[in-house]
This record gives C-alpha cells, structure tokens and sequence, in this order.
C-alpha cells in the first residue's frame, strides 16, 4: 500500500560552527504515520524539527513538505504544520485568551472564531476558568495545554511535538494519547518527540531512532524488536546507541553518594 | 486588545508597507502584542508579598523624564552661537551616546529576541514582515527617547536658531536614530561572531552600568558645564574627522549658519545622510545572518575555564571564624560576581561611590586653590563614599533568582548568624574594601602623607557605619527578595545619612585636639567591636521574608 508522501528528507546536514550535528538524514515520511523521533541529547532531534518548522536555516539537502521544498516556497506549508516546542516559549505575560487569538489570527483565522474554539478547547481540558489569566501564573501543565492547543488551532496536517506531555497530570495524558490517536486516523501525520520510551512505544507506529545525527534504526516497534532481539524500546535504544553500562555507572553514582 | 496611538499612526503609513510587500495587518498584530506586553514587562509577583499589584502601566514610559532632565544639557549648545561644528557635534555626540546606550539597556531584549522566531517563525508570516515588526517596534520606542531627549533643545532651536535650523536639526536626529539602530545591531552581530551568548549578555550587562553611572555623574554636571566647555577653537579639517560620526551631522548646520561652504562640508553632509540610510537598507537585507548568530544565544558548547577547584579562598580563612561563615562568604561572594541583575543595581553605585568624594572636592576648587584645599581638611569628604551603603546592603538582600531562597529552609543551619557573618564580610571584602583602597591611595596622593592616620580612622569608622547600617536597616536572608519588593525605608535612611555626618563630624571634633585623633581611632573600635557583637544576635521573627 503506498500512501501519500508528506515529508521528506534527502542527504540533511547541518553544522553549528565547526560542530556537525546532522550528518546525512534520510527519510520519508506518510500520511498517517505516528513517528517517534527518538535519540540521545545532542542527536539532533530538535534540529531537524527546527529545520521542518524553517526557523533553522543554512542546512545543506532537501526537505520537502506536502511537496513542495521548503527552502523555496516557504509560507505556504506553514498554513499546515502544528508545533509544539519543547521548552514552553510562550508571550507569558499574555492572557490565554490574548494568547490563543493572536496565534489564531496570525494563521488568518477570524477573531471571533479562533476565541471561540480556544475557549472550547481550553474547556475540554478543564481550564477554562484561567482563560483570561496571564499565562505566568499557570502550573506547568496548565501552561502544556495552553501549547497544545496553540499548536492545533488551525487544524494542522502534520504536527511536530517536542515532549508534549511534560508537565500532565495522568488524566490529561490519556486525553492528550486519544487525541493523538484519532488525528492520525484521519490522516493527520505526526511526529513526536520524547526521551519516555515507554510513550513512544506505545504511541507511534512507526519509529526513527537518531544517534550522532544519522538515523540508526528505522521501523514498527515490532521490526526493531525483531532485530534487536531485545524486549522494550527501552532496551533496544541503549542496545543501539551503545549504551550498556548503565549498572555501573549506578553503582558508582550511589558509592559516591554514599562517600560523605 | 487595546489600541495604541501609535498603531493608529501607522495605519496612515499602510499603502508604503503594502508596497514594501509586507503583510500589513500581521504586522500590526504583531506590533499590538508587543506594545502591550512591554506595558507588563515589570513582572507581576504573585507569592504571597503584600505589594500593590501594579497596574499595567508602562515602566518604559513612566522612565522618559530621565531621557528629558539629561536632554536639558542640550540646550546651550544649541543656543550658543559661536563654532557650529564643535557645538553641534557634542549635541549629536550626545544625542548618539544615549540612544545607542538605551537601545543596549531596554532594547537588547528586542533586538536579541529569539522567541519571536520560535512563536511567530512557525507560522505562516514571512520572515520580513517579522523584521518588520521587530523594527517599528523599537522604532516607536525611539521616538519615545528621542523626543524626550531632544524635544526641549528642538524647540529651544526653532526660536533661538530660526525655522531653517529646527527642520535641519528634525530631519537629522531622524538619520541619526536610524543609524543607531543599525550600529548597535552591528555590535552585537559582531560580538556574537566571535564570541557567544554569555558573553554579549555581559558586555550588554557592563554598558547598562555605565549608562547608569554616567547618568548618575551627569546630573552633577549639568550645571557646571557652561564653564567646562570652551568652543573657540578653530576647526581644521583633518582626514580623522571623517571617523568622528558626530561631525558629519553638525557640517550641515556651520554651512547654513556661517555660510562656510567647503569641500569637507559638503562631503560631511552628504556622508551623514547617505551613510544611514545605506546602513538601514544593507541592514534589512542582511538581517538573516544577523538571525543566524543570534542562534548562539540559546546555544552554548564552550566549556568555560573553572577557576579556583574547591579551593578555599584566602582571604575568608582569614576573616570567617567558623566553616558555616566561609560557605556563606563564598556563596555572597559568587553570587555577587555573577548575577548580572545584582551587578546592574550594586556597580553602578559603587562607581558613584568613588566619584563622589571628588565632586565635592571640585567644588571647593572653584573658590579655592588647589594648593589651599591640600593643606585643609577636605579630605573629610571621603566620608561621602559610605552614603551608598545603606542602600547596598539593602541589595544584598535580593536577587533576581529570589525564589531560590528555599535552600535557606531546607539546609541544617538553625542559626542564621553565620549567614549573615558570611555575608556581610563577602560584602565588606568584595565591595567596601576595594572602594575604600582606592579612595584612599587617591586622597593619599591628594593630600599627602599626613592623613594617613586619618585614613585608618575612616575605615574603622566606615566599619562602624556598616555595622550600623545593618543593625538598623530591615532584614531579610541574603537574596531572598525580589528587586522590586525590596523594603526601602526612606526614615531609616534618613537617619543613617545623619549618623554617617555625625561619625565625620566627630572625627572632625577630635582634629582639634592633640592626639585627638588617636583617641577617637580607640573609641571607634571598641565601638565597632560591640556593636558588631550585638548586630548579629537575629532572632528569627526579625528576619522579613520576601
């Protein structure tokens, strides 16, 4: 079955200074898929997203979206795309409110409606009562939902997320997975970014793995499983990223602890 | 959202931008949005400290009177009559030095921003239409500074100097806020090239405290410049002069005025509105690679050189009886050196410090010879260096990072003497100490040898006035307090200015008797030895918590 193409990535590489932090990524990405775009700090994770999103330029390659190369034609695609970033960069001195429509109007949506629908969602969550408070005075997870929302405002055809659940109650956590879940089954493509491997497990059909800025591995968790033949992602990201010394290093962790 | 004059304003300007292809009504989105988080950028502080929540009134705006109480200096110069290129180049200098200088202190931010890129950039708005944003955004802001600034030498200008002069004088002060713009912008592209992040942050950080500095020296001067400045010289041109930007921009005003037209002149003239212009164009369109280095601020791979492995210092051996008291003079002294907030607040009085002494000594020269004042008793006016130190020991208590006070509830210390012990001799080694030294070695050379004695006194004196300061000043845990809920008692204040006169004047009392000085040198440590004793006896109910 070959399902339509909404991104694609040929021979990416980018270098900060004399630093190369990608170093050939190559992959192609359907419609639908859940990708979980995982890897140590420092993989380059954040850089592809951030090349995605065209807030990094000076990469060398091609990157298409829905298409079209996103070094040429680079207004339109964004019409499209959902971000939600990792660390909450976020006018927090704004009301949600202030917040939410500005975000909206900047996509070209209608005041009246994004107010509404930003009030409808904010509902859903449980936060509505905050709507018109600055955004400096929510909780963490307050604050994750407000980007969450901000991200989908525009119902997005692909949506980049950078640990969208950090900060979540466990509650929101399922609301925020079924979401998910039933954007992808309509279509919508999705990759999420996280260091908890169990959620990504669980989560993505699909999974990319990055070590050194060159994807590793490539696969369902099933086919990486087989390959590895280890048990949980867990398991097979330390496998592959050559990380098996875990047990010592604990062991010297607590000893040192322990010297006082 | 509200709507903002300027915005209103801009409107006007709407078919230009259309035709500059920039998205007008985002732009004005955006626009709006800043305007109206720059009237909330004093930050709101919810936990539990009883201030008054302030409204949302622009910080920004309330701080103009200062750009218009330095502005007045302007204003001989633009009545005087004499030498046009000297005149009006210190104008346009001056002009230059606080536009760049408060473009560096409240729009680094601006100018500096990454976040925009990240909210904003992901959208689909054009990278241009952001710039654009971004410019008008400051540009308004200049508008605000300038006119303060210049406002009243302007309109002095247009009836001491005539119609032809006012609109000469408008129209340049317009190039010269553009060519701002672009050379701050330059600086830091040019910082940022070789060196990253942290390190911009503190050259901006060090010219903040020079503005403030040199603003605070500038009030005293304001009157006495009129002496200061002789401007009969003759101007020669030299190939130098093409260097010193504030040149160009007075040409214009020796050609109308004198009627002096020469080559120089009108190469000066062109120069000064070419120049901007091209800068502004060249700007725009090189503003991606600016944006490009910009990048370097939230990303950081230099591994900085650790000074001092664990070891402890010296001096706090020394001077910390107990290991809890050196912990704390270490923690007062890192601190210290590292928070730029802190360091804005506390620098620029401890420059002041310095000068102020001398102020008042330059004073006693105008009616008296040099020579008169070094055989007096003048150098009493080192005295003066402590009037700053109830407020700093009032900004030891904050911090920008107030909140990370909770360390002081979980360690095992029931005893906050040693906090405080630690805290005050950090201060006293790191702050006191080396603007003492160098008062001291400057009077020295002054007024010679014979104060020596003299200087011993001052410093046990000033050790006496630290202790008594703290003792009455409110207290609260070292930065534990936000910089804008500091207690600012302005009645204790008060009376510690009187007991710092009182302290000079007794050490005044004592010259006139032989040996007097000896005694009062005795009194002073026994003084400060039980005052020291008593100070730190802190109940924990007298500590006020931010």
């Amino acid at each position: 079955m070959e399902r339509e193409i909404t991104v694609e990535i040929k021979d990416l590489y980018m270098s900060y200074g004399d630093k190369d932090v990608l170093k050939g990524i190559n992959l192609e990405v359907h419609k639908g898929e859940i990708i979980g775009y995982i890897g140590t700090n420092g993989a380059g994770k954040s850089t592809t997203i951030k090349i995605m999103l065209g807030i990094v330029e000076g990469y060398t390659g091609v990157v298409k979206v829905f298409g079209q190369d996103i070094s040429k034609d680079k207004l339109e695609y964004k019409r499209r795309i959902g971000y939600v970033p990792e660390i909450a960069e976020i006018y927090d001195n704004l009301t949600a409110r202030e917040y939410l429509t500005f975000i909206g109007e900047l996509y070209g949506i209608n005041y009246e409606v994004v107010d509404s629908k930003a009030k409808r969602l904010m509902r859903i969550f449980g936060i509505s009562e905050s709507y018109d408070e600055r955004i400096n005075s929510y909780s963490k997870g307050m604050k994750q939902k407000v980007l969450i929302i901000s991200s989908l405002l525009h119902n997005p055809d692909i949506l980049f997320l950078d640990e969208p659940l950090s900060g979540l109650d466990a509650n929101s956590v399922m609301i925020v997975k079924e979401i998910l879940a039933t954007l992808s089954k309509q279509g919508k493509t999705i990759f999420y970014s996280s260091h908890i491997m169990d959620v990504v497990e669980k989560i993505s059909n699909r999974i990319v793995l990055l070590n050194h800025g060159q994807v590793v591995a490539d696969g369902s968790f099933n086919e990486l499983k087989k390959s590895s033949k280890e048990g949980t992602l867990e398991q097979i990201f330390n496998q592959i990223t050559g990380f098996d010394e875990y047990e010592n290093l604990a062991k010297e962790f607590v000893s040192i602890v322990e010297e006082v | 959202m509200e709507d903002f004059m300027a915005l209103k304003f801009l409107d006007k300007l709407k078919p230009i931008f259309h035709k500059m292809g920039v998205d007008y009504e985002v732009m004005r989105k955006i626009i709006q949005m800043k305007l109206l988080l720059d009237g909330r950028r004093v930050p709101t502080v919810f936990s539990g400290n009883n201030q008054k929540a302030k409204k949302d009134s622009n910080r920004f705006l309330a701080s103009l009177w200062v750009y218009i109480l330095m502005g007045l200096i302007l204003i001989p110069f633009v009545i005087m009559k004499n030498n046009y290129i000297y005149q009006m180049g210190i104008v346009f200098g001056i002009i230059m030095f606080f536009v760049m200088s408060s473009l560096m202190s409240d729009f680094s931010n601006v100018i500096l921003d990454t976040k925009d890129k990240n909210i904003i950039g992901i959208r689909p708005v054009d990278f241009k239409t952001i710039r654009f944003a971004k410019t008008i955004h400051i540009t308004i802001y200049m508008f605000f500074i300038t006119a303060a600034l210049v406002g009243p030498a302007l309109v002095v200008s247009l009836f001491t100097q005539g119609i032809a002069f006012f609109l000469i004088f408008l129209f340049l002060i317009i190039l010269v806020d553009l060519f701002c713009i672009v050379l701050t912008s330059l600086v830091y592209a040019l910082i940022l090239k070789f060196f990253d992040g942290e390190k911009l942050k503190d050259i901006i950080n060090y010219v903040q405290i020079i503005l403030s500095l040199v603003i605070m020296i500038g009030y005293q001067f304001i009157g006495r410049l009129f002496d200061i400045v002789d401007l009969k010289i003759e101007f020669v041109p030299k190939w130098w002069q093409y260097l010193i930007i504030p040149i160009w921009f007075s040409a214009p005003f020796e050609m109308l005025k004198k009627s002096d037209i020469n080559l120089n002149f009108i190469i000066f003239t062109i120069m000064a509105i070419i120049v901007p212009i091209l800068a502004m164009v060249l700007f725009i369109n090189k503003m991606s690679k600016f944006e490009m280095n910009l990048n370097k601020l939230s990303n950081h791979y230099q591994n900085k050189k650790i000074d001092r492995k664990g070891k402890v210092p010296f001096l706090s051996k020394i001077i910390c009886r107990t290991k809890e008291e050196r912990i704390f003079y270490r923690f007062a002294s890192d601190i210290m050196k590292q928070e730029r907030d802190f360091k804005l607040k506390v620098y620029p009085s401890i420059g002041f410090s310095i000068i102020f002494p001398f102020i008042f000594l330059f004073q006693q020269l105008s009616d008296n010879t040099f020579k008169e004042i070094s055989k007096g008793k003048c150098y009493l006016f080192i005295y003066f260096c402590g009037l700053l130190i109830p407020s700093i020991i009032t900004l030891m208590q904050c911090s920008e990072k107030y909140k990370g006070a909770w360390i002081y509830k979980v360690i095992p210390i029931n005893n906050m003497e040693a906090v405080f012990k630690g805290t005050i001799k950090a201060l006293l080694c790191k702050i006191l100490l080396p603007i003492f030294l160098v008062e001291a070695i400057l009077f020295g050379v002054l007024f010679g040898e014979r104060i020596i004695p003299d200087l011993f006194l001052v410093f046990i004196n000033l050790m006496l006035y630290i202790t008594l300061c703290f003792m009455l000043i409110k207290k609260a845990l070292p930065f534990s307090v936000a910089f804008d809920s500091a207690q600012n008692d302005a009645g204790i204040n008060f009376v510690l200015i009187f007991a710092l006169a009182a302290i000079a004047l007794v050490h005044l009392g004592f010259l006139s008797i032989p040996y007097g000085i000896y005694i009062n040198l005795i009194i002073s440590s026994i003084a400060t030895l039980i005052l020291w004793k008593i100070a730190f006896r802190i109940s924990s109910d007298n500590i006020y918590e931010g």
